[in-house]
């Protein structure tokens, strides 16, 4: 009796730490954060004042905008590319592993060291224009100033440098979801009438399915949290986005901390909306075929 | 149905490793052919340049007169059952069934026609709207056989579909794919390791090793008349017994001779014999045709058992011989037991006799 009595109790005991570690280092902060982000920040009343700060800054609709561009395009872009190296990597031809190692190497550059080179790379006279005088593709006169552009040409820059960042993140989910698939299922398809594309689009993919979830969501949380490396090329308020914005009224301006903290709630409340619809609509929530 | 002609079929990887070699093999319309062969010994890889899923070194494939070495599989008009199934498990069954015709262009009254057409006959009418994850193993194989039943292929190529199932599932399978082949008469390259599947399904079977075919003979050809010492040591359970010999004449009668055993020959191997010019052979003699006699007289040699495995419908008798253990099946009765001394003789009819160089059977017997 009593040892089945003990015994029931080991899991709790065993789990306790990880959840006093939670409630301690996350749940707690998360509170505090949410409960101070309805609160002044002079005087500790119950105020909206916080998230009206926000609603009225005409910073938000804009960071809105430009946050909802960069995931739309930077998410899609990515995904394809990243999927594109996978297939090809998983061909397993002469070269492969080097080729995975190489495009392996911006996913090891933290995203200051990504901004900085991109930066210095993008300058009037930065690496980037020295490459394309030394390549002859333009002449010394034909500089192309590319931090100048309109600010919906700034923000496909910053897309395209992020996307060189984080293509290897995805291409290694995707890489791995397509080593556990069964090779024979695929041999299969191209036995019983599939052109490589049917096989790849009826057969390939659908298998992949929760490997593309994952690496989708992923990204598209960490997309709609984008800001180092636009703060680092462009500095703040030139291409405003969400998390650009909450960072800003945290370090940049004094007396807005709550508004700062609201502003993450609104972040947090965006992230898991879009969350929740993503996955709806991926039927990721539907039990698989039992 | 068709006929396969494989010419020269050869498969290189990287510079030195052949995975076949100069594999020639002509099958007729309808025929049951059976790759057999230890693993790795080219059955897989062969069945797959078949199938158009390997580059092929060097060689050709042709079906029904066509040359289809250099086609992409979708343009073979073959149809393959995989070891793993390969049944795609985001379809249900009857999708499983219905992909490749949708892939052809076939009316939906076509499809829906054809695979209850097939499900019927391998019996899984009922399963038509499960995915595969809530079928058994068995359910599975099923599912795969009726896809490539559906399409009706010129050539079926089957690698080791059975290896998968439990040993019961696996022999009562045998029995409902040959039926199935009785039925459908299509060309079939079955791939298994199995010799007991191999002897009981195949038409004709294939004995492979190192990517080169050893032999092309029906069941009977290659447990009778078995080319080399390699095929007559891999068909057949127990083994065949192996023994080094010498040739001895001694007063007009020939003797093959070793430290433990000595056959007086009768005269049918006396003339296999004859041109024959090396001292030394290699005589093969598969465990039911040792036999175990009262007559010392007649006895090749005398032993203590070493084991007795019975079986049930007959018994396997080790002894040793030198460090050497031979086997014998004889019937369930008379009951034998460990360390019984018996006297054992042999059915010179069955005897196997190979050159002690080439390790190639003797003509003649």
């Amino acid at each position: 009796m009593t040892k089945t009595y003990s015994k029931r109790w080991i899991p709790y005991i065993l789990i306790a730490p990880t959840i006093v570690y939670y409630i301690v280092f996350w749940l707690r902060p998360v509170i505090s954060a949410v409960y101070y982000s309805f609160f002044d920040e002079n005087n500790n009343v119950f105020t909206l004042n916080n998230y009206i700060t926000i609603f009225k800054d005409e910073y938000f609709k804009q960071a809105v905008v430009n946050t909802a561009i960069f995931v739309i395009i930077s998410v899609t872009l990515e995904f394809l590319v990243a999927l594109g190296l996978a297939l090809i990597i998983n061909k397993k031809f002469k070269g492969a592993n080097i080729l995975l190692s190489i495009a392996l190497i911006p996913m090891a550059l933290p995203a200051v060291a990504v901004g900085a080179m991109w930066s210095s790379g993008f300058a009037t006279y930065g690496w980037v224009n020295s490459l394309l005088y030394h390549l002859g593709l333009i002449t010394a006169d034909g500089k192309i100033v590319f931090l100048a552009g309109s600010d919906f040409q700034s923000l496909m820059l910053i897309i395209l440098i992020d996307a060189w960042q984080v293509i290897p993140f995805m291409m290694v989910i995707l890489l791995a979801g397509l080593q556990g698939l069964s090779k024979e299922s695929i041999e299969a398809g191209y036995i019983f009438g599939g052109t490589k594309f049917t096989v790849l689009r009826k057969i390939t993919l659908p298998m992949l399915k929760s490997s593309i979830q994952t690496a989708l969501i992923l990204r598209i949380i960490s997309a709609i949290q984008v800001w180092l490396i636009i703060v680092m090329i462009y500095g703040y308020r030139r291409i405003p986005v969400l998390l650009e914005e909450v960072v800003f009224y945290e370090e940049q301006l004094l007396g807005f901390y709550r508004v700062a903290l609201a502003y993450s709630v609104i972040v947090a409340v965006i992230v898991s909306m879009v969350s929740i619809i993503y996955l709806k609509v991926s039927g990721a929530f539907e039990k698989e075929e039992q | 149905m068709a006929t396969l002609e494989l010419i020269n079929l050869s498969k290189r990887y990287g510079k030195k490793v052949w995975g076949a070699k100069d594999v020639n093999l002509k099958v007729n319309e309808g025929e049951f052919i059976v790759l057999l062969g230890p693993s790795g010994c080219g059955k897989t890889t062969t069945l797959r340049m078949i199938a158009g899923l390997e580059e092929v070194t060097e060689g050709k494939v042709i079906i029904d007169g066509k040359d289809v070495t250099y086609l992409e599989p979708r343009k073979r008009e073959v149809s393959m059952v995989f070891q793993s199934y390969a049944v795609w498990p985001h379809m249900t069954v009857y999708d499983n069934i219905a992909f490749p015709l949708k892939l052809r262009k076939m009316s939906p009254d076509e499809i829906d026609k054809l695979v209850k057409e097939v499900a019927e006959m391998v019996k899984i009418e009922e399963l038509l709207k499960r995915f595969p994850s809530q079928l058994s193993g068995g359910q599975r194989q099923r599912v795969a056989l009726a896809r490539a039943l559906a399409v009706k292929p010129k050539i079926f190529l089957m690698d080791e579909p059975l290896s998968n199932l439990d040993a019961k599932l696996r022999v009562k399978m045998r029995t409902e794919l040959k039926a199935i082949h009785h039925k459908t008469g299509a060309t079939t390259i079955f791939v298994t390791h199995d010799q007991s599947e191999a002897m009981s399904m195949a038409d004709r079977i294939v004995i492979m090793k190192d990517g080169k075919i050893e032999q092309v003979g029906t069941p009977d050809d290659v447990y009778f008349f078995s080319a080399n010492v390699f095929v007559a040591g891999f068909i057949g359970t127990p083994p065949t017994n192996f023994f080094k010999m010498n040739i001895i004449g001694e007063n007009g009668e020939l003797h093959l001779k070793n430290e433990y055993i000595d056959i007086k020959v009768n005269d049918k191997v006396r003339k296999a014999l004859e041109k024959y010019n090396k001292d030394e052979i290699i005589v093969g003699i598969r465990p039911e045709n040792l036999l175990i006699t009262d007559n010392k007289d007649e006895a090749i040699f005398r032993e203590k058992i070493l084991v007795v495995e019975p079986q049930g419908s007959h018994q396997v008798i080790a002894v040793e011989l030198g460090n050497q253990i031979v086997k014998i099946v004889t019937p369930a009765f008379p009951k034998y037991s460990a360390d019984e001394l018996i006297n054992v003789t042999l059915d010179q009819e069955r005897i196997m006799l190979f050159d002690i160089e080439t390790e190639k059977r003797l003509e003649g017997i």
